[in-house]
């Protein structure tokens, strides 16, 4: 069984992409009748799912899993927990389920780039919910301890209020790009000229 | 070309390939061969080995004569594992074209293909070989063949919902027969609700519910249950019957599908505890039908649908009222609720952790970036498209002949 899609794929770190040529070569590899179970890479593919953001075919892949494979692949389980506590929205959870294991160097790079991306993403979603909020939520939420927290906070332009340990979110400029191109007015002409007729 | 009796398979397989090669050749061919049906179909056990003979990419037309007969006989099970990449490989080396003037015998060997595979418990063994035979079939992206419910069935049962969505996402205009388009629409909305793309699943649902129906359709009694469930997740109300939906739907479909009229009638009073109660009783008609998962969706739906109502009457409101009003335990838990409908993109708010408060506020999105106008765009397209197909169908129609006679039959009686 070749590979090597998802092998490159790990090594170039080009972590978006796993998910779908895991799914694509596991098709391919099935419509030829070969018994791929043994050798697959569940874990990779658990986690390209994970990463890309794909619980619905993170859990639909662990539920095909044979029960043999849950039991004995400790990692497997361990990439699972990560799954299982982003589909509960256990957010500070999920921190502890990366932190919780030892992976594998196969492994070890898509897990951190997911810390990473994960991290970014729960303080965008913090900065667009929040106008106020206190340290030992951001704390929580971002699997900081709260000095680490405050600090990350404030080097993106919130503010403290020391007293009562409360942040005050700092909303990002949102840039809207209102120039329009000349060839939009091709498409115009094309709307116009469908509505008169 | 006088007609021949085929004595031998090898005759045939030395028909095959001397003919396969000009448009002339293959359809003096084609008639050869269904002039030969019957002569391979009692030899249908003794095929394999000619098979080995023929290319299924250039010979696609009689390989597929003779694979239609070969496995018209059932197949032992040692014999099926290695039956089933052998179709897998004609699937994909064949050529649409051949393939294409005998419809029926390819469709035939696909559906004893999938009937295998599903046989053998391996429904992921079939989805890219069906897939690529619905794209060799198809005269267009628009058609829908026989095919489509199949492949959509295989994904299901393989969990790999997202392979169903290549096939699902495709606009379909060309439906040639009633019975695949219920299928499909059925196992489209099964699709989509897995991937919880539940506004797709809602269309998938409603085309079934509405589809002309002479008699009343069990798959459209399964889709109405199913429609109310996703109705309720997603607006938290079903809607009325459209005025196209026919009318054995319309008198019947309520009848066979009271419990889920019953869930939503109580979904509409607001109350959790009620809904839960009324799930209770009817749990076991719920287990049968396969649709506890979606009804549990719908009893948490219910936090969402009385916090969005909230937003419609306050500008701002306390966590605490929050909860009360949503009958959440704690105002941290409404906090939580609000938190993750701002992640879903379903209310627009901001949090106030030092006062305790929720704003609300509108949408910020004016449609007016760069970045909105490539969605607007393709919209506005398939607007534009669907508006031309419509309008070529409107005279397609007009210069119908049963059209045409029936308005002469109407004119007299406006003199």
């Amino acid at each position: 069984m070749d590979l090597s899609p998802i092998q490159n794929a790990v090594a170039s770190g080009s972590y978006a992409t796993i998910a779908d040529a895991c799914d694509e070569l596991m098709l391919q590899v099935a419509s030829r009748g070969i018994a791929y179970q043994e050798d697959w890479p569940f874990t990779v593919h658990l986690l390209g799912h994970i990463f890309a953001n794909d619980l619905n075919s993170a859990r639909f892949l662990w539920k095909s899993i044979p029960q043999g494979f849950k039991e004995s692949k400790p990692e497997l389980v361990a990439a699972w927990r990560i799954g299982q506590c982003l589909w509960t929205c256990d957010y500070s959870g999920v921190y502890d389920a990366i932190r919780g294991f030892e992976w594998s160097p196969e492994v070890a790079g898509l897990v951190t780039a997911f810390s990473e991306n994960y991290t970014k993403k729960m303080f965008q979603l913090l900065s667009s919910a929040y106008s106020t909020i206190g340290v030992a939520d951001v704390a929580h939420f971002l699997g900081m301890s709260e000095d680490e927290a405050t600090n990350y906070a404030l080097q993106h332009g919130w503010t403290l209020d020391s007293s009562s340990k409360m942040l005050t979110v700092k909303k990002p400029k949102i840039i809207t790009e209102q120039k329009l191109d000349p060839s939009k007015l091709q498409r115009l002409t094309e709307y116009v000229f469908h509505l008169e007729h | 070309m006088a007609p021949v009796r085929m004595e031998s398979v090898q005759a045939v397989v030395a028909h095959i390939q001397a003919l396969s090669g000009s448009h002339e050749e293959v359809a003096d061919l084609h008639s050869l061969l269904k002039q030969s049906e019957g002569a391979l179909r009692s030899r249908a056990a003794r095929l394999g080995p000619f098979l080995h003979q023929l290319d299924p990419s250039a010979h696609t037309l009689g390989y597929l004569f003779l694979l239609e007969a070969y496995s018209s006989r059932p197949i032992s099970r040692e014999q099926d594992e290695k039956f089933l990449p052998f179709i897998a490989g004609f699937i994909n080396s064949c050529s649409a074209e051949q393939i294409r003037l005998a419809p029926e015998k390819f469709i035939s060997v696909c559906k004893s293909f999938k009937d295998q595979v599903m046989q053998l418990q391996v429904p992921i063994q079939g989805i890219t070989p069906l897939r690529t035979a619905i794209r060799k079939l198809q005269t267009s992206s628009e058609q829908l063949t026989t095919l489509h419910s199949d492949y959509l069935l295989l994904c299901l049962l393989a969990k790999f919902y997202k392979a169903g969505l290549s096939i699902l996402d495709d606009d379909i205009f060309e439906v040639d027969q009633p019975r695949d388009h219920f299928l499909y629409c059925y196992y489209g909305g099964m699709i989509n609700i897995g991937l919880k793309r539940f506004r797709k699943a809602l269309e998938c649902l409603h085309n079934v519910v509405t589809a002309p129906m002479d008699a009343l359709s069990v798959i459209a009694v399964e889709a109405y249950k199913k429609y109310i469930l996703v109705s309720l997740i997603l607006n938290g109300q079903v809607p009325p019957f459209p005025k196209y939906t026919s009318s054995t739907a319309q008198r019947n479909l309520k009848r066979h599908t009271q419990p889920y009229i019953d869930l939503a009638n109580c979904y509409a009073t607001g109350t959790f505890s009620e809904l839960e109660a009324c799930i209770q009783t009817n749990l076991e008609k719920f287990q049968s039908d396969s649709n506890v998962g979606l009804v549990k969706q719908v009893l948490s739906s219910l936090y969402k649908h009385n916090i969005q109502r909230l937003t419609q009457t306050y500008l701002t409101l306390s966590l605490q009222d929050i909860a009360n009003a949503a009958q959440l335990k704690t105002p941290n838990d409404a906090e939580m609720h609000v938190l993750q409908m701002i992640q879903d993109g379903e209310i627009s708010a901001s949090i106030n952790q030092k006062d305790g408060m929720a704003s609300f506020y509108e949408d910020p999105e004016q449609y007016k970036t760069c970045g909105m106008i490539g969605p607007i765009d393709s919209f506005i397209q398939r607007l534009m498209e669907l508006s031309k197909k419509l309008s070529s169908l409107d005279e397609q129609i007009s210069c119908d002949l049963a059209h045409l006679t029936r308005i002469r039959k109407e004119l007299p009686r406006l003199d």
